[in-house]
Formats: C-alpha cells, structure tokens, sequence
C-alpha cells in the first residue's frame, strides 16, 4: 500500500518540473480514490493547466479568455504567490500586482484569518480604460488589460477610475537605492543596484532598464496575467508558486478547461459584482 | 505699500519653490507624499483651485466685455489677466503632476476623445487661445466687432471646462464620495466664487485710488461673494447630509475623515471659519466691503478657503480603501492611505503661487490693465 500512497503524494504536491519527471513512471501506479471534487487528486493541477495552457495557445489570441480563480479555501496566506510575482516582474519597491488581504476574524482564543489574493480583475467592463487620455491602457485581444508603457503619461487617472486598487504607480525607487557600498561585489547600490537596474524583467516581452525618468519610471503598473510567460505556454507565476494549489489559470472559452469547470460551479463569486465590471478573476469560496 | 508686500509675498514664495522645482525635475516624483492609494496630491487639489479661478476670472471679465454692464466697466481685463496667470498655474500643478510631463503632445496626437482629460486639454487649449484673443483684442481694439463673440464662445468654454473637472471626479463610480450627480454641477458656482473672490482681492488691494466707481465694484463683489459662498455652503450640506443619510460605508467615512478624522482642522479651522465665517461676517457690511484693503484681505480669506475645499474634495475620497484589507496587505513607500503634502509638493505650490502672483502684478502694471479704458494706458 505504501506505493500508491506515495505516487499520490508525488503528483499532489510536488513542483511542475518535479512532477513532470517524477510523474511518467507513475503513471501505471494505482492512485488512491479521492473526493470527486478534489482536482488535486487526480493530477497536479500545473500539469494539467498547462497542458490547456497550450492547448489554448494554438487558438487565436481573440479566441481565448484568459481567467483565473482561486480558491480561497486552499489560500494559506503565505504570500508566496506576491513575491514571485515581485520577482518574476523585478518589481521595485512600492509597486505590487498582486498583494494578498489578511483579514482576522474573532476575539482571543477564536480567532482565525482569512486570505483573498487580489490580483488585477482584468474586468471586462473595465472602468480604468476608457478615462486614460491616450488609451496607454486598454484590453487587448485576449481580454488582458494591459499598459503601453511608451504611451503612458502618468496621470493616474486609472487608478483613481479602478475599484479594486490594482494598480500602482511606479515612483523610480529602487530597494537598492542609498545602501551603503561594502568591498564585495553584490552589496551596495553601486553593484548589487546593477541588477536591480538592469533590463532583466520581460514584463511584456520587452527589455527596460531603469533610468531617471525612463518608463516604466512614471507610469502605472498593473498585473498582466504574465502574458510575456504565457506566450511562452507557461503559467503566471503566482499560480505555479502557489503552494496550496489555490490558484488556477486558464481559457474559459475551452469547455474542456479546469477554469471552465471551476467557474461552473455554484460556490464561485467576483469582487464587487454589483459595479458591473465583469472581472475574469472568479473565487471560490 | 501692499504691492511691494504683494511682491515680496511673491519672489519669497517663488524663491521657495525653485528648490522644489529643482527636486521635482532632479528626483521625479520620489520625494512626493502622494502614492498609489492617495493617487492625487496636493497638486491636483492646487490644479483644481487654479483651474476653478482661471473659468471664474473669464466669466467675471464677461460683465464687462460681453454683457458691458456699467459699473463694471474698466474690470475685463483685470479678471482676464488674472484668469490667464491662473490657467498657467494650474497647467503648472498638473503638469508636474504627471508622470511624462512631456508626453502631453500625445493628448493632441494620439488621443483617446471619450477620456474626460482628452477632453479637458482640448477645452485648455481652446479656452487659452480665446482668453488671449480676447486680452490682446480688448487692449488693442476695443470696438473690435470680433471681441462679443469672442467672450461669448469663450463663456461657454469657461463652463464647459469648469463643469469638466467636476465630472473628472464624478464619472469615478468606485468612488462613491465624487460620484454624486450634484458635484460636476457645483464646480461652475465653485469657479464663480473664486473669480469674484480674485477679482475683489485685485480691485481691493490695487485698483485706482481715482476710480470713483471702485466703491461700489468692492460692494457689489463682497455681496455677489457672499450669495456664492453660500450656495456652496449650501452645496456642501447637501453633499455630505446625503452621504451620512445614504449611509453607504465609503461614503460616510470620507465624510467623517473630512468633519471629525484626518483633516479636521482643514474643514473647520481653515474652510469654514477662516475662508467662510470671517469673510462672511465682513463682506455683509458695506464700510468693510468697500474698504479697498478689508475687501483685498477677505478676497484672500475666501481664495484660501476655496483652496482648502478643492484639497478637502480629493483627499478624503482617496483617503477610504476600495478594500478594507489593503490598508495592511502590502508594506511599501507610497502605500498609504494618510495624507499630508511633502515639503517638496508645498515648495511646488509655492512656487506656482509665486509665479501667478509675480505674473499678475508684472501683468496687470506693464499693460496697465488697471486703467477703465485702453486708450487711458
């Protein structure tokens, strides 16, 4: 019995590259029977997103919707899935896409917290698009509200417009920024700032480094789903990070899809569904 | 005397601002206290001040050079003047505000029409290029048939433009402090109390000491200021009865930021006795209201309580979080829902005063806008 046990542990809980390696020679291991609605049970859910991740990517781009939902009944509230954002996109500080809200519940001893990651709501009535000025922002064909960060003026007028406070200003701050500079080479502003600089983010595909006044240096942030990763058929990164599995991305126009059956289902609901904004970012609760 | 004042008042306070400038341009927008939850500062609320004066002044300048009433005769070109340096402080304040200051050819070029700003730099523009027209026309050739249908388009604008940035806010449905019906339509009263609030202030402090209709101008100033300042009393009762009846949470608790939070001392100190109750108690009574320098100083009283008020509008709505968690989700520089300028934002509103106020005066002397007619320059 210890077998199976240990194939069902494997492909529950281990990471997407893990998984896909372990997994194969597993695949004749009998696994054990799971609760029906338990998606983790049956595979690790990366692994099937990802298989309709690129499924989906051999649609049209205007074919494809894009939504995310999580689960917030599997969010531990570990804010693993904010910091790979912060890195994944090199964010500086000030700036987040992706914070998770802590809520405490109850008076000493009873008490318990609750999570809800808060990602962009890509709304598809979104009410930030049409006050920019310049139409920097605006949805693209996949239904992904994104920034021009060439076109941006920085008025900020979206973020005044967005009721779910998904977007951030980027201030040019850096974290490195007035540290004291030590003799090795990665401390200090003068080199560990380097990176911190440098054009290592692919936010959009694209390239930036940090300069004064250089965008994204003045202009509004927001998350974008990681289209620059989903491009490349690979989940945003808040959703492989997500260590209880809480979050899942994929096309809702694929009746097939995990999110298809996810957002089916009568415990889902979206942040202030009374404003009419229509997010594609659903929870289930 | 109280120009010398009025200029030293205005190197001082542009002297102030340069360093402001300087770190504005030199360190963007890092040293500011505004953030991504309080997005619009105190350069927003000077824009709207300014802004609010600039189509006030315009409709003010129109009792003479449109609707030629009498008394206000020799007053145009005052309160056009006065709207000009204005219109350019408060494209000053935003501009600075501005992530890519220099990106606003984009507005022109690549502009988006059904955005409220698109719509609002186009009405700059025009209202501008009008003001100008009309200056410079009323100076040259006043018998110009052109100048009546000048003023009168241009008065159209000065609403358009003043309404404009009422709607700006209240078009924000995810902020339910703005988004009531009743604030685009306020602001037009708003811009009229501050251009006869700016035009009291220039006639009382350096209008003619020989014009023997300046008494009654100061006069019918104060009581025009006076039924202004009370429909906007009026406004804002009705405003925030509204919001505490309504009860709907983000609304009451700006309303409550605003009368018992945060900004307490600004209402109550500043709005209401300063910039209300003293102009209010002076103005009702003709030896003060035509008394030049009672009349000047209460101008001022009211312009720094029109101020506060535009600071008091945008504030507290961005002051309340979309959602309560946000306050703790995440630690950050410019993650705050607290408010109160930076030294560097109070040294930019310095210097942007010090430029409309230098400007005036230099203005108004080298064109002698103070004469009644322009062939007396």
């Amino acid at each position: 019995m210890s077998e199976p046990k240990e194939a069902s542990i494997l492909t529950k809980v281990a990471s997407e590259v893990f998984a896909g390696v372990i997994a194969p020679a597993l695949e004749n291991a009998p696994l054990i029977q799971a609760a029906e609605d338990d998606v983790l049970a049956k595979e690790d859910v990366l692994v099937r997103m990802e298989r309709e991740l690129k499924r989906a990517l051999k649609k049209t781009p205007a074919e494809r919707r894009w939504v995310m939902v999580i689960d917030l009944r599997r969010c531990v509230g570990c804010h693993a899935c904010t910091i790979a954002c912060v890195a994944e996109n090199k964010l500086p500080p000030g700036i987040v896409y992706r914070p998770v809200l802590t809520e405490e519940i109850g008076k000493y001893p009873n008490v318990t917290y609750r999570f809800l990651p808060k990602p962009c709501m890509q709304c598809e009535n979104a009410p930030c698009t049409p006050v920019c000025p310049v139409n920097a922002t605006y949805t693209n064909e996949e239904g992904v509200i994104v920034v021009d960060y060439d076109q941006c003026i920085g008025c900020r007028a979206c973020i005044s417009a967005c009721p779910y406070a998904s977007r951030t200003f980027d201030f040019g701050l850096n974290y490195t920024d007035k540290t004291i500079d030590g003799l090795a080479m990665t401390l200090g502003s003068k080199q560990a700032g380097k990176y911190e600089t440098a054009g290592a983010a692919f936010e959009y595909g694209e390239r930036r480094e940090r300069k004064h006044e250089q965008s994204p240096i003045g202009n509004v942030r927001k998350c974008h789903f990681c289209l620059h990763r989903i491009k490349e058929g690979i989940l945003p990164a808040c959703t492989t990070t997500c260590i209880g599995r809480a979050t899942f991305f994929g096309d809702a126009n694929d009746p097939d899809s995990l999110v298809s059956e996810l957002i089916a289902k009568p415990n889902v609901m979206r942040l202030k569904e009374d404003l009419g904004t229509e997010p594609r970012v659903y929870y289930l609760v | 005397m109280i120009k010398k004042l009025a200029y030293l008042f205005g190197g001082l306070t542009l002297l102030f601002g340069l360093w402001g400038f300087y770190d504005r341009f030199a360190h963007g927008h890092q040293n500011a206290n505004y953030g991504s939850y309080v997005v619009w500062g105190l350069w927003v609320a000077m824009y709207l001040f300014f802004a609010g004066i600039a189509a006030g002044g315009f409709m003010i300048s129109t009792l003479d050079l449109l609707f030629g009433i009498k008394i206000f005769k020799g007053t145009g070109r005052v309160a056009l003047w006065g709207s000009l340096v204005c219109l350019a402080a408060a494209l000053i304040s935003i501009g600075l505000d501005n992530g890519h200051l220099f990106r606003i050819w984009k507005v022109y070029l690549q502009g988006n029409p059904f955005s409220l700003l698109f719509q609002m730099v186009w009405g700059y523009t025009i209202f501008g290029v009008i003001s100008v027209s009309a200056l410079a026309l009323a100076s040259l050739q006043p018998n110009s048939p052109w100048l009546k249908p000048l003023m009168a388009v241009g008065l159209v604008v000065s609403f358009f433009i003043s309404g404009a940035v009422g709607a700006l806010l209240g078009v924000n449905a995810s902020r339910p402090f703005w988004h009531v019906g009743l604030l685009p339509v306020q602001f037009p009263v708003f811009s009229l109390a501050s251009g006869a609030a700016m035009l009291l202030t220039a006639l009382g402090f350096f209008g003619r000491e020989d014009d023997e209709n300046r008494p009654q101008q100061l006069w019918i100033l104060s009581l025009s200021s006076v039924v202004l300042l009370i429909v906007k009393i009026y406004f804002m009762w009705a405003d925030y009865s509204q919001s505490m009846y309504g009860n709907v949470p983000m609304n009451v608790e700006a309303v409550r930021l605003v009368l018992f939070g945060e900004y307490w001392w600004a209402f109550w100190i500043l709005q209401v006795l300063v910039g209300s109750l003293i102009p209010l108690v002076f103005l009702v009574q003709r030896k003060y209201a035509t008394h030049n320098h009672w009349a000047g100083w209460m101008g001022i009283l009211l312009l720094v309580g029109y101020a506060v008020a535009r600071g008091l509008i945008i504030f507290p709505a961005l002051s309340v979080p979309e959602l309560e968690a946000l306050v703790h989700a995440f630690s950050g520089p410019h993650l705050t829902f607290h408010y109160f300028p930076s030294l560097m934002e109070w040294a930019v509103t310095s210097g942007t005063i010090g430029i409309a106020v230098l400007g005036f005066l230099i203005g108004s002397e080298k064109f002698n806008l103070f004469s009644p007619t322009p062939k007396e320059a």
